[in-house]
């Protein structure tokens, strides 16, 4: 088992997830990788290679068939659903493909949500949000339901919710996958900025190749095994 | 049928859960349907077994009413050209003094011409007391037992039995144990034989018979010897054939038949609204399935098939379920019934068996298929009507287009208006009626859009509460309407008519103590029976002057009170002293001038009859009443109507000295005793029991003790109300869970979202109860509304075809206050599983759910 150094903030060793049915499918085999505090990580590979298992694994959305997931020091392994879900609450912001913004709640109502989930008193969940939503330059769509909001704007607001307690790690599975081109790219460099800005520990599922080179480094999967792990020297580093 | 099994089977498999909570609907209609109407049957059939095994080989019976008639009537009966033989009888249900066995009927018959109609067979006795008549006059103490009383209390040939009767308990021999046969299990098996001219001394006859059974010669018919028998004996008898007391019981029960049969009738709407329910849900979730089956070649018509397949063969399991049921639950509401109709009418009941009927059961199926197939008639259109292609599009049809609120809105300002044109115009009982029915309509029609704006108006509430939790569970509600709608009106509609029959509890408690405070003033009463309603025993009138001898008491009243039948109709005869009762305890009439009312009833020259016998056999004030009685028609005008509560059918009050010249008859059900001032009850009380104390049977109620029974009557009654809470709760219950597991299904993705942001297992939980609390409240809040209408319709049908008694409107405030806890208490347990399922399985695939 590698050394969970303090500068470590997320660890997998030896994790296997397999689902049961018909025919058992192993999405993950034997993974160990460590990622440092700070770092801005792509994960690719083809479909079903195992990147989403992966995310979910790191993000404590599922628990691994065998080894050891650790977030910040801590070992997922063990703890109670409610346990894990503290975990997610107080470290981890995630921002998913499909946004995944309640359909009947405002921006603002969207971006407090974690927020009011942790009980902190509505003025400063109000605050907060709106510090947010001003963060991602959508302050002016505050009271906007998600179906009057375009699909650029959404991302927006599930980026500012994933932020809304200034997480130190942020999980992002195909931020882009449903936007157009120019909208990804926007996307994409308000996460870079937030990234430089906050210095959260930032992992990036992707099949887009731009996307993954743009981050510090890539482990690429396949078939549910780390095949490549690739560190770049960042222009200015 | 192949659809059925390629499409509908797998899905039933899938959803086992919303498959059983949808024909859970059916099954509670049903069951309540089958468990009234066979307890009610079983009611009714004991009691005409009873009559029939009595009857034996009997082809007519003579009687009139419960009053009996004088001995003399047996001659000229028998002095009949058509008259084969014709015996007297006695009928009297006693006390047994043996503990939890109840009543004994006891048949008082004259041996000489009885065996030619009821078959005597002694397993074990002395067979002279059947062979030679005398020995049964030699011996008045003699009694013979049918096998089933006497094995069931080891009582043998020369056992002694106490039996309650006029002059107090006495010992009776006896003499044979008669062998099982149709006559012995008349009443259960509880039946005894005595000397019929005992039987006069012992159950305060006189000198009178309940009625004679007769055969007719052969080669004449029954209608050649009612008409020879009518004639000779005069208006005042009724002659038919046994089974005519089978169909008078039934008619002294259609009160009780009539909130059986809108009890029934709600339940089964009920549960159609449930199968509705669950049918829209699955229509708008199959959706894609039903586009796919359309891009197949699957024809509209064959799409709808395929959900009224489905409906028909949910309805069939259902109703299977629920004759099951119903049967088991019959046993407990006759027992109930038989308690009822002892204690308010009189009749001594003994229903052992539940009597099935097949054609019942067949009808409660085909109800419950049908039923089931008319609720899901709407959904299958719909069904058919699904565009291929829009038919990926979920959660479209979840909300109410614009165009459709505008509909019902529009609708339902129609229909009400219709609904109350016919009720200012409700004179015609049709109109009437149908104002009614559009009134429920119109309350069906537009609760969908006042869910919505209550849900929406909840919001805020909610949200304060709980703001994620609360937020989400209103907004839940006001995104699927139609998820949400029917549970609220089921859940309304059966509210509706718990807070009628609250209301018309409540305001006939208070009617009813307004009429004890008037008309029951006496300090004591002293009656033969311990059961006040129990007319077969009855004091002589001497006893009135020995009671008014008694230190302590003022002044004595006589009362006699019998069962007549009067037009087809079984209605209560009151014989008083008019002009005593005039001096304590004076009432105001509806109709008439107090002061005129009394002196001519107390003349004889008039009748005062009570409000609900007018309204039901629409009689006016000066209305000339023909009453046939033994001795003659009563014809005599109506000089006051007043309130009254002696019995459901109504109540006629003459003075003594009519019903004695009329029916010759002076003997006394009630004594009303008034005390002089300063003495007291207690005393006065054991004085009296002290007088009569081995002479005779004598009960002593107080006024307090009386009035207590008289309201225990009362709460039996209304027993049914308990019955629609219980189908209110189960009703809340069944279809919060039907909305909460559906809602839970559609809301799986903003479910898992929510706990992947950090909502913990309990913060979900807490959004499902919200939701279930707000349905709860929902159907609380329009139940209550429409409840407060329904009373209106429900009272005056109680007075215009019921009963006839025009109750005050009264809200049951105290009903609908229990009601809240106990509608959100079933809403939360009814949220404890799908909150549950709600916090367990994969986050992952919650997600990802499309």
């Amino acid at each position: 088992m590698p050394a969970v150094a303090d500068a470590t903030m997320i660890a997998l060793d030896r994790v296997t997830r397999q689902f049961a049915g018909k025919r058992d499918v192993i999405a993950l085999a034997d993974v160990t990788l460590s990622i440092p505090r700070g770092e801005m990580v792509s994960i690719i590979g083809p479909s079903g290679s195992g990147k989403s298992t992966l995310l979910n694994l790191i993000g404590g959305l599922d628990r691994p068939t065998s080894g050891d997931v650790f977030v910040d020091g801590a070992a997922l392994g063990g703890l109670t659903d409610d346990e894990l879900t503290r975990v997610r609450r107080d470290k981890i912001g995630f921002i998913f493909q499909f946004f995944n913004l309640l359909p009947t709640l405002t921006s603002l109502e969207n971006v407090g949500l974690p927020l009011h989930l942790r009980g902190w008193p509505r003025r400063k969940v109000d605050d907060r949000a709106r510090e947010l939503l001003d963060l991602v330059q959508l302050a002016h769509r505050l009271h906007h339901l998600p179906d009057e909001l375009s699909g650029g704007e959404r991302q927006r607001v599930a980026i500012a919710r994933a932020l809304s307690i200034y997480p130190p790690i942020l999980l992002a599975d195909e931020p882009t996958g449903n936007l157009d081109t120019h909208t990804g790219e926007e996307i994409l460099s308000l996460i870079r900025d937030l990234h430089a800005r906050l210095g959260s520990t930032v992992v990036i599922v992707t099949h887009d190749m731009n996307v993954a080179n743009s981050c510090e480094r890539t482990i690429a999967l396949r078939d549910g095994r780390l095949v490549q792990d690739v560190r770049r020297i960042q222009a200015g580093a | 049928m192949i659809l059925l099994r390629l499409i509908s089977w797998p899905y039933f498999r899938r959803h086992v859960l919303r498959t059983i909570l949808t024909t859970a609907g059916i099954v509670l209609g049903v069951a309540v349907f089958v468990g009234m109407h066979t307890a009610n049957q079983s009611v009714l059939y004991a009691f005409t077994r009873t009559v029939d095994r009595i009857a034996g080989k009997t082809e007519l019976q003579v009687n009139a009413g419960e009053t009996g008639f004088d001995e003399d009537v047996l001659d000229k009966v028998q002095s009949a050209s058509t008259v084969r033989v014709a015996v007297p009888v006695i009928e009297a249900v006693v006390d047994t003094n043996i503990a939890a066995e109840g009543h004994l009927l006891v048949l008082g018959i004259d041996m000489t011409g009885d065996r030619s109609l009821r078959d005597y067979d002694l397993e074990s006795g002395d067979e002279s007391v059947i062979d030679d008549p005398l020995v049964f006059l030699a011996q008045p103490d003699s009694i013979i037992l049918a096998k089933e009383f006497a094995d069931k209390h080891q009582f043998a040939t020369g056992s002694r039995v106490t039996l309650g009767t006029v002059e107090g308990d006495k010992q009776f021999t006896v003499r044979g144990v008669m062998k099982s046969s149709g006559l012995t299990s008349a009443f259960g098996g509880n039946l005894a034989i005595m000397d019929i001219y005992a039987a006069q001394k012992m159950f305060g006859r006189g000198r009178k018979f309940d009625r004679i059974d007769l055969t007719v010669k052969p080669g004449h018919t029954l209608a050649e010897g009612q008409r020879e028998l009518t004639a000779l004996l005069g208006p005042g008898f009724q002659i038919e054939p046994p089974s005519g007391r089978g169909q008078q019981f039934e008619a002294m029960l259609a009160a009780y038949s009539m909130m059986v049969n809108i009890s029934s009738a709600f339940a089964l709407f009920i549960g159609m609204f449930i199968i509705y329910n669950s049918f829209a849900i699955a229509v708008t979730q199959r959706r894609s399935e039903i586009g796919i089956l359309r891009a197949l070649g699957a024809t509209r018509r064959q799409i709808r098939w395929l959900f009224l397949g489905e409906s028909a063969v949910t309805g069939l399991v259902g109703s299977v379920g629920g004759v099951l049921f119903g049967v088991l639950i019959a046993r407990g509401i006759a027992a109930s019934i038989g308690t009822l109709i002892s204690d308010v009418y009189g009749v001594a009941q003994h229903t052992d068996e539940i009597a099935n009927s097949p054609a019942l059961l067949l009808l409660a199926l085909a109800i419950g298929i049908v039923t089931s197939m008319i609720a899901a008639a709407i959904p299958a259109r719909n069904a058919a009507r699904v565009d291929p292609v829009q038919a990926l599009q979920k959660g479209k049809y979840q909300v109410l287009s614009a165009g459709e609120s505008r509909l019902r809105a529009v609708l339902g300002v129609v229909v009400g208006a219709v609904s109350l044109v016919c009720l200012s115009n409700g004179g015609s009982r049709p109109v009437f009626y149908t104002g009614y029915a559009l009134a429920i309509l119109v309350a069906l029609l537009v609760s969908p859009l006042l869910s919505l704006a209550l849900a929406k108006a909840l919001r805020p509430v909610l949200k304060a509460i709980r703001p994620v939790e609360g937020a989400l569970a209103a907004d839940s509600l006001i995104q699927a309407p139609r998820r949400t709608s029917a549970s609220v009106a089921a859940l309304m509609l059966s509210l509706a008519l718990v807070v009628a029959f609250a209301g018309i509890a409540r305001a006939s408690y208070d009617s009813i103590i307004d009429w004890m405070n008037t008309a029951l003033n006496p300090d004591l009463f002293v009656t033969p029976s311990q059961s006040i309603v129990v007319r077969t025993i009855r004091f002589p009138a001497e006893m009135g002057p020995q009671l008014s001898s008694i230190p302590g008491i003022e002044r004595v009243q006589m009362v006699r009170d019998a069962r007549i039948v009067f037009r087809r109709t079984p209605v209560m005869v009151v014989a008083v002293e008019v002009n005593s009762i005039a001096r304590t305890a004076r009432r105001e009439p509806v109709a008439g001038n107090a002061d005129e009312m009394y002196k001519r009833t107390a003349a004889g020259e008039g009748l005062m009859v009570s409000d609900n016998l007018a309204q039901l056999q629409h009689l006016r004030l000066g209305e000339t009443l023909e009453i046939p009685a033994p001795n003659g028609v009563i014809r005599l005008p109506i000089v006051g109507i007043i309130v009254d509560y002696s019995d459901q059918q109504g109540t006629i009050l003459m003075d003594r000295s009519v019903f004695k010249r009329f029916w010759n008859d002076d003997t006394v059900n009630v004594f009303r005793v008034y005390l002089t001032p300063g003495a007291q009850v207690p005393e006065v009380r054991q004085r009296i029991l002290e007088k009569f104390a081995g002479q005779r049977q004598v009960f002593v109620f107080t006024n307090n003790e009386l009035r207590r029974y008289i309201l225990q009557i009362t709460d039996q009654w209304f027993g049914l109300t308990s019955v629609q809470i219980a189908v209110a709760v189960l009703v809340a219950i069944l279809g919060i869970v039907n909305t909460l597991t559906v809602s839970i299904t559609d809301r799986r993705r903003e479910l898992g979202v929510l706990q992947a942001v950090g909502g913990l297992h309990g913060q979900i939980r807490r959004t499902i109860w919200l939701e279930a609390l707000s349905i709860g409240a929902l159907g609380l809040a329009l139940g209550f509304v429409l409840g407060a209408i329904n009373l209106y319709y429900i009272l005056q049908i109680v007075h215009r075809d019921i009963v006839g008694t025009r109750l005050d409107y009264e809200f049951p405030f105290n009903t609908v206050l229990a009601l809240v806890p106990t509608i959100l208490g079933a809403a939360f347990v009814a949220a404890i599983w799908p909150a549950e399922s709600a916090v367990h399985g994969s986050l992952v695939e919650a997600l990802e759910y499309e």
